[in-house]
């Protein structure tokens, strides 16, 4: 247990800058203030739980699922193409204070937004997902177990470990009188989705190639 | 009285007086570029001697027509033009001539060889402060265009000038001003306020993304003027959608959308080292000022302002916005001459140029120091060019 706490204590930087990229433009497009931004980091880190418990599962029923390059690489190509596509869906089209007229013109794009989860949380959980060096760590780790909770006991601690890192992000609501950091956020999730869009294909492509 | 009324002149002196007004404000610019142009001694080579001579002039005559016209924009637009592409010509000449081309290799970039430029400066910042390395494939110290000499440069003229570094320092800033000022009219009159938010997004973006990948992640993808300074060499098929992105982003925001908008579109809508600059406006004394009972809201500067550093609201307050470059064209256009240089914690006096000379003394010292020796050397290649039929050697 202590073992995947300091696994995750050790590698949290690693993991910030990950995860930053996400849930810096997340919390800035949301324009809250301190306490609500502890809320949304509550919704994005709950996702990233929910991903990690699921890769645990995953390590320790199927044991070594990514040794084969090419499925690694066709499988995280596809989340961060999903990651890009909910960033571009959030910075362009998930306005919440709609007036009538937009609510009726983006009926389709309204329903659709009804039936998500919290948006913090769908980008915890791809980013959970995805596959950062600390994490590969942690799922070596979690595949040597022989039980299933002491699979999801590596990374819930692994999980624990780096989210102390976390903790001082949403103090960026201080900045929330600002109007304008919100339009930034907003953008800036399109611009990020650029970027994952393009690691997304590049990864899908070598997968294709390779396999 | 109409907004479209004889625009009032200030109180001009008369013209001999004008001239000597101008010239002796000339004469102390005059001295400094002398001594930085030179630094103590002439050019030993009659060409070098000759060109120097030719800039200098060029210089000083800018400067006197800045004081004795009482307009800045036009002159220093010019200038500033004239600046980019003599940088743009000298710079490459010198790659051909060290390295046999533009393309740099991995081999350059391992040895430090790559020039360090300003705008990779809020790139590096977080990750030195995490890992105390300075993400960049240059030289701290040694060659031309090292990271300590850039560094100290954009420090003393982010004080002296804050964001007018982009109108006044930046030796890329004069491509789009240059094509901004080719049309007469501009085909695309409205761009939805929005997109001034562009470039602190991509800021945010690429200083998230440099943390991560440990890279100067804006040089390696989204400069668009790796289109006319240097670029990786084309080894692999990620360099070379690396290249057609630098190309395509010059193209479009440098050339195109300047000469549809009459905007500088790259330095307002995209630059990231532009919002980063905007946070030193804070802490420098020079702004701009509108007085808003002279103002008619003609609207004529907002329509107008370069870098889109102007909105109603803005000019509702009697202030430009953060991101104002201070490149005077609003100064120079207003109507009602309702819009003046003003030094902070000073008294507005619209109609005064006291203001408008004591920014232009700094501004125009790091525009000349900046500016000179790239006119000088790209004059050079010139000549040799034409005495040789080549640049190079």
């Amino acid at each position: 247990m202590l073992q995947g706490f300091i696994l995750g204590i050790a590698s949290g930087t690693a993991c910030l800058a990950y995860c930053a990229p996400v849930l810096v433009p997340v919390l800035l497009g949301e324009g809250k203030n301190i306490q609500r931004n502890y809320v949304i980091l509550g919704q994005y880190l709950g996702g990233r739980l929910c991903g990690y418990l699921l890769f645990a599962l995953l390590a320790w029923a199927v044991r070594f699922p990514l040794s084969g390059l090419q499925d690694r690489e066709l499988v995280f190509g596809v989340v961060y193409v999903v990651l890009a596509l909910f960033l571009v869906y959030y910075g362009l089209f998930n306005h919440r204070a709609l007036c009538a007229g937009q609510i009726i013109e983006q009926r389709p794009i309204k329903r659709f937004s009804n039936r998500l989860p919290p948006m913090p949380l769908v980008f915890g959980f791809l980013s959970g997902v995805t596959l950062c060096p600390p994490f590969l760590l942690a799922f070596t780790e979690a595949a040597d177990k022989v039980a299933v909770w002491q699979s999801l006991l590596v990374f819930f601690t692994f999980f624990l470990g780096t989210s102390l890192y976390f903790l001082p992000i949403p103090l960026v609501g201080a900045f929330n009188r600002f109007d304008a950091l919100q339009k930034v956020g907003k953008l800036a999730a399109v611009v990020v989705a650029v970027y994952y869009l393009y690691a997304g294909l590049i990864k899908i492509a070598g997968g294709v190639i390779v396999s | 009285m109409s907004v479209f009324s004889p625009r009032p002149e200030m109180p001009a002196p008369s013209t001999a007086r004008g001239i000597v007004r101008a010239v002796l404000l000339t004469l102390p610019m005059l001295l400094l570029i002398a001594m930085m142009m030179t630094q103590g001694e002439l050019p030993k080579d009659s060409l070098t001697r000759a060109v120097t001579a030719i800039t200098y002039a060029l210089l000083g005559a800018v400067f006197f027509l800045m004081v004795y016209k009482k307009e800045t924009y036009k002159y220093r637009a010019a200038l500033f033009t004239i600046v980019a592409v003599c940088f743009s010509i000298a710079f490459i000449a010198n790659l051909v001539e060290m390295r046999g081309s533009m393309a740099v290799s991995r081999a350059d970039m391992l040895a430090g060889e790559t020039p360090f430029c300003h705008l990779v400066i809020p790139m590096v910042i977080i990750p030195a402060a995490f890992t105390r390395t300075i993400i960049f494939p240059g030289s701290l110290l040694e060659g031309f265009a090292n990271i300590a000499s850039m560094l100290i440069l954009w420090l003393g003229a982010s004080l002296a000038l804050g964001r007018g570094w982009c109108s006044w320092v930046c030796f890329f800033g004069g491509f789009d001003e240059g094509f901004s000022r080719l049309r007469k009219k501009a085909l695309i009159k409205k761009i939805a306020p929005v997109w001034t938010y562009l470039p602190w997004a991509v800021l945010l973006t690429l200083a998230l993304i440099s943390a991560l990948t440990l890279s100067p992640f804006y040089c390696e993808w989204l400069c668009p003027f790796k289109a006319v300074t240097e670029f990786e060499q084309i080894t692999s098929f990620k360099i070379l959608l690396q290249t057609i992105i630098f190309a395509s982003l010059f193209i479009l925001l440098v050339v195109i959308l300047p000469l549809l908008t009459r905007r500088r579109t790259q330095c307002g809508l995209f630059c990231p080292f532009a919002a980063f600059q905007s946070l030193a406006n804070k802490i420098n004394i020079f702004d701009l000022r509108i007085d808003t009972e002279k103002c008619k809201n003609c609207r004529l500067c907002v329509k107008d302002c370069p870098t889109f550093s102007l909105d109603e609201n803005s000019v509702g307050r009697g202030k430009t916005l953060m991101s104002c470059t201070k490149c005077g064209k609003c100064v120079d256009i207003c109507p009602q001459r309702a819009v003046t240089y003003h030094i902070k914690g000073t008294p507005v006096a619209v109609g005064s140029d006291t203001a408008r000379i004591l920014f232009l003394y700094p501004a125009f010292i790091f525009m000349s120091a900046i500016g000179g020796s790239m006119i000088v050397s790209a004059l050079t290649r010139i000549f040799k060019l034409i005495a040789t039929g080549s640049m190079i050697g």
